[in-house]
């Protein structure tokens, strides 16, 4: 039995044909994770770092009191530097992540990343050999305006107060610049709700306290008995924000969504989209997930990642009604339109939330189930005979093989050729089931029909393109077809005016009046041509089928269509016309058409990362 | 020089009486006081931080540098601290500045220890104009010599970073992405040198390895080098009997110009003349999961007149127009008794196995 499966460039199907399966999450993961978290002060004390993790163990600290100072830091220094002179040297470093930054004693730390005042409110970024420290540096209280009451007789005691504070997260290296700006990001989320707590009840403060005060007792009690101890490993079960950094560096080790209580009050959550959207083994750059989200449109559907169940659990109490409505109501087969109808909401809304659960991995967007949609086998579906995937399906399709079923789609299938009108109508809802699921596993990609106006080249100059004859593309200016340019990612529902009117009004070229070769209607039409070369309207109208007013009239009204960038669906919603009305103008014309399937490069984002 | 523009280059050092301070700066008053105050404690460190490279991002400007000390009793304060470092603006990409830094941090460090070069104030005078130089060449070209005196001579030179090449296979087809007549041929190692010839951009690696008589593992190492600089580019082998694909980016054969002509100039027969967009769009086109080359060459035999195919595919695949689909073999059901599946599991292609296992096609 074979399978055909599309080899993309054999980049991304090397690297997830081989090592989507073995891999461990967290040799997967080096790049995007982080190495350790770190929470320094500066205040009247000095400079202090009050928590790190992962911290050293035991036996690591043993070495740093035996030889004075310089010993934690044998494994970065000279030696490694005096064999590379050129300092090119790459990746080799027998060192672990570990080690790169438990090299750096706390003391050294605080002074580096407890930095002046002038740098506060704005990202910090400090790379020293192979790790990069980044953070957000945060004022509690301005340098110059510490209050002296001078009407309170009451005796002033020293509290030592903290200027300002920063939680830096220390990272490869080499670690992709938008993994940096998202660490960054969840730097000042957790420095806003610090801030804001601070003020509230003087809860980083406290904290603060607790931290130095172990360390103290640590370091006494090290001194006396000359064991060595970890004070870190003493301050986790003490304080509440030392086990939240923890949780937080956890999390982006591992799942990539960080959900934090600071205070057990302030909510901060946070998810790093390269752990999140994970295809083949590489990851999907934010951004391109961003323009991906811009360009979606009402007639795409929206397919839950998780069952409804699943995902509804994971909402906190106080979250939007619309989120839920949303996530009851919405279906494979249905779309944006429509599930803005059913759900309630207005199509804005829809779109928001809808970006907004991909943003965050819990869904993606489809062209919406139907019989003549074409699906065919992703170029990075992983096919192998034991692959986890192919256990899942076989769990939660008994009798069923995984393999068997992918073969089916090697070669494009439309639903209608995959279902069998014989079978029982259960056994058909389980075919529809598991082409969802390959589809949320994104084993599946989705092919369109594409059209490109080509004419003929005139006999003059054959096979030369003169200046003239640049293709539609160039000459036909832009329609813009309504796009929910309003989605902003990071930030609560800003820009609201977004006019998404019904679409065949806003785009279909002309009104069109129906019947007759009006004087009228032969007008638009030749407006409409008019954006042609002479040569090629003289061929279009050689064309037998442009005899017929009607066919003419259809087919000058979808030209700009025909550059390739509109598929048959897109045009269909649009312009309210039905497949076989498209098909058979598309047969026509035939001539000077150019078909071609291939997927949309819009929403194939989701199923094949970007190169 | 492309991305990496330098700003300005300093030189910081710890005075005795006056504490850090940059001493030049090229060009001059490039950093302000306020900057050097904010970032001082990067730039002349404390001794767990030195011989480290560390880029610093402050006020909008990044500074890279590598602070030295060397200790001796001669120095007041019995140390001698400085740092020659460069400045960039915070969005530029520093990673190919960083050698720079760290040799010439290596550079002077021998000098101060070889003739006081540091110590010495008039010497030391001497760095502005080194420093000046430095700016311009690198700048300006990437590269700079520089003699410093009789014995020691800087010699810098701007690395583009590369992204690391994939491993190569053997059914894998190496072709050149420019004419190969454009390389100096006694510039590449030898195996490079012996196989070259044999890379046509229809040779598949285990065949290249067979004619050239070069072992197999060389070979791959040697296309994975010229893969690394970007002279080569892999496909899959041709076959009249492959099956292709069209990928959202052949619209760019329609859109973008360049392209076009590119990719006709590419795909004409020789001595006939240039194809015209239309035939060759239309073959692209005509390839789909399901046609084969054979398929497609019966189909459109009138548009195929002036374009050789063999050509079309491979400019296709180099550009990513069309992708190849390719097979794989899964031996889903077996008797207990049967080893399980060793190649035929779905990970293995069938181009892989024909060349692995030596056979033919029609396994």
């Amino acid at each position: 039995m074979y399978i055909h499966s599309s080899s993309f460039d054999l980049q991304g199907e090397r690297k997830s044909m081989y090592k989507q399966s073995e891999n461990s999450f967290f040799k997967r993961g080096e790049k995007t994770s982080p190495i350790s978290v770190i929470l320094v002060t500066s205040g009247s004390r000095g400079n202090k770092l009050l928590f790190r993790y992962p911290f050293q163990r035991v036996a690591d600290c043993t070495s740093s009191l035996t030889t004075k100072q310089r010993s934690p830091y044998a494994l970065n220094t000279t030696g490694d530097v005096l064999e590379d002179p050129d300092g090119d040297s790459r990746e080799q470093t027998p060192l672990t992540d570990q080690q790169l930054v438990a090299g750096f004693s706390d003391i050294i730390l605080a002074t580096i990343l407890a930095t002046k005042s002038d740098m506060c409110g704005k990202k910090f970024e400090l790379k020293i050999d192979n790790v990069r420290f980044v953070g957000h540096p945060t004022l509690l209280q301005h340098p110059h305006t510490i209050q002296v009451s001078k009407t309170d007789p009451s005796p002033k005691r020293e509290m030592p107060t903290m200027i300002l504070f920063s939680v830096v997260f220390a990272l490869r290296a080499n670690a992709d610049p938008s993994v940096i700006s998202c660490m960054h990001n969840l730097s000042r989320r957790i420095a806003i709700a610090l801030q804001h707590e601070e003020r509230r009840c003087q809860y980083l403060t406290r904290e603060a306290k607790l931290m130095l005060a172990v360390q103290d007792e640590v370091t006494n009690m090290t001194e006396t008995d000359g064991s060595p101890q970890s004070p870190f490993r003493q301050i986790l079960p003490k304080c509440k924000l030392a086990r939240d950094l923890k949780e937080a560096y956890d999390s982006l080790c591992t799942t990539g969504v960080v959900r934090l209580h600071i205070n057990n009050w302030l909510e901060v959550s946070f998810c790093l989209p390269h752990k999140i959207h994970r295809v083949g083994g590489n990851h999907v750059p934010p951004e391109a997930l961003e323009r991906s989200l811009k360009a979606i449109r009402p007639y795409h559907a929206l397919l839950l990642l998780d069952s409804e169940k699943a995902l509804l659990a994971q909402l906190p109490l106080d979250c939007s009604p619309a989120l839920v409505r949303l996530i009851k109501t919405c279906s494979a087969v249905k779309n944006l339109q429509q599930l803005a109808q059913d759900a309630d909401l207005n199509l804005l809304q829809i779109f928001q939330i809808a970006a907004h659960l991909v943003y965050w991995g819990k869904a993606i967007i489809v062209y919406p189930l139907c019989e003549n949609n074409v699906y065919m086998l992703s170029p990075h579906a992983n096919i192998s005979l034991y692959s986890p995937l192919a256990e899942a399906f076989g769990q939660q399709f008994p009798g069923h093989d995984l393999p068997s079923m992918l073969a089916k789609f090697s070669l494009p299938l439309s639903l209608s050729e995959f279902r069998n009108p014989l079978d029982a109508s259960v056994q058909e809802a389980q075919l529809i089931q598991m082409v969802v699921w390959m589809l949320q596993r994104r084993l599946l990609i989705q092919l369109h029909t594409y059209v490109c106006l080509l004419v003929p080249p005139s006999e003059e100059e054959p096979g030369l393109l003169r200046d003239e004859e640049l293709p539609l593309v160039a000459r036909v200016g832009g329609r813009s077809l309504s796009t929910p340019s309003a989605l902003s990612f990071g930030s609560p529902t800003s820009s609201d005016d977004m006019t998404l009117t019904s679409p065949s009004m806003d785009n279909s070229s002309a009104e069109l009046l129906p019947g007759g070769d009006s004087p009228l209607n032969r007008r638009m039409t030749e407006t409409l041509l008019a954006s042609l070369t002479e040569h090629e309207r003289q061929v279009i109208l050689n064309i037998p089928a442009a005899q017929s007013p009607e066919d003419l009239r259809m087919f000058a009204r979808l030209l700009h269509y025909f550059r390739g960038h509109h598929h048959l669906e897109e045009i269909m919603y649009n312009e309210n016309m039905r497949r076989s009305q498209l098909k058979t103008l598309f047969d026509k014309f035939r001539s000077v058409l150019v078909v071609t399937n291939h997927e949309d490069p819009v929403i194939s984002l989701f199923q094949s990362p970007l190169e | 020089m492309g991305m990496s523009r330098i700003e300005c280059i300093f030189f910081s050092e710890f005075h005795p009486t006056l504490g850090p301070k940059i001493t030049y700066q090229v060009p001059e008053e490039y950093i302000s006081r306020e900057l050097f105050d904010t970032v001082q404690v990067y730039i002349i460190t404390k001794p767990e931080l030195q011989n480290k490279l560390i880029t610093v991002t402050a006020m909008g400007k990044k500074l890279i540098g590598c602070p030295v000390c060397i200790e001796h009793k001669k120095y007041s304060r019995n140390a001698l601290l400085f740092n020659l470092g460069l400045v960039c603006d915070a969005r530029t990409k520093t990673c190919a500045l960083e050698p720079i830094v760290k040799k010439l941090s290596g550079y002077l460090t021998t000098l101060e220890l070889e003739s006081g070069f540091i110590s010495n104030e008039e010497s030391k005078q001497k760095l502005l104009p080194i420093m000046s130089t430095l700016l311009e060449e690198l700048n300006a070209t990437g590269a700079c010599t520089l003699p410093i005196d009789e014995s020691n001579t800087i010699n810098l030179k701007l690395i583009e970073q590369r992204r690391d090449p994939l491993i190569v296979q053997e059914y894998d087809v190496p072709v050149f992405t420019q004419c190969k007549d454009h390389f100096i041929k006694s510039q590449w190692d030898l195996t490079t040198q012996q196989i070259l010839a044999y890379i046509d951009g229809f040779r598949h690696i285990q065949k290249i390895s067979a004619e050239a008589d070069v072992e197999l593992n060389l070979v791959r190492i040697a296309v994975q080098n010229l893969l690394y600089y970007g002279v080569v580019t892999l496909v899959s082998i041709f076959q009249y009997s492959n099956v292709y694909c069209t990928t959202p980016t052949v619209q760019s054969l329609i859109d973008d110009r360049s392209i076009q002509e590119e990719c006709l100039n590419y795909v004409t027969k020789k001595g006939q003349k240039r194809a015209c967009l239309r035939d060759v769009f239309q073959l692209y086109c005509g390839l789909t999961p399901g046609t084969t080359v054979r398929d497609l060459c019966s189909r459109y035999s009138q548009q195929l007149q002036r374009v050789d195919e063999r050509r079309l595919i491979q400019y296709g695949l180099m550009k990513a127009l069309i992708r190849r689909l390719q097979k794989y073999p899964v031996k889903v059901t077996r008797d207990e008794r049967s080893r399980p599946p060793r190649l035929y599991t779905g990970c293995h292609s069938y181009d892989e196995i024909c060349c692995k296992t030596g056979r033919l096609r029609r396994l």
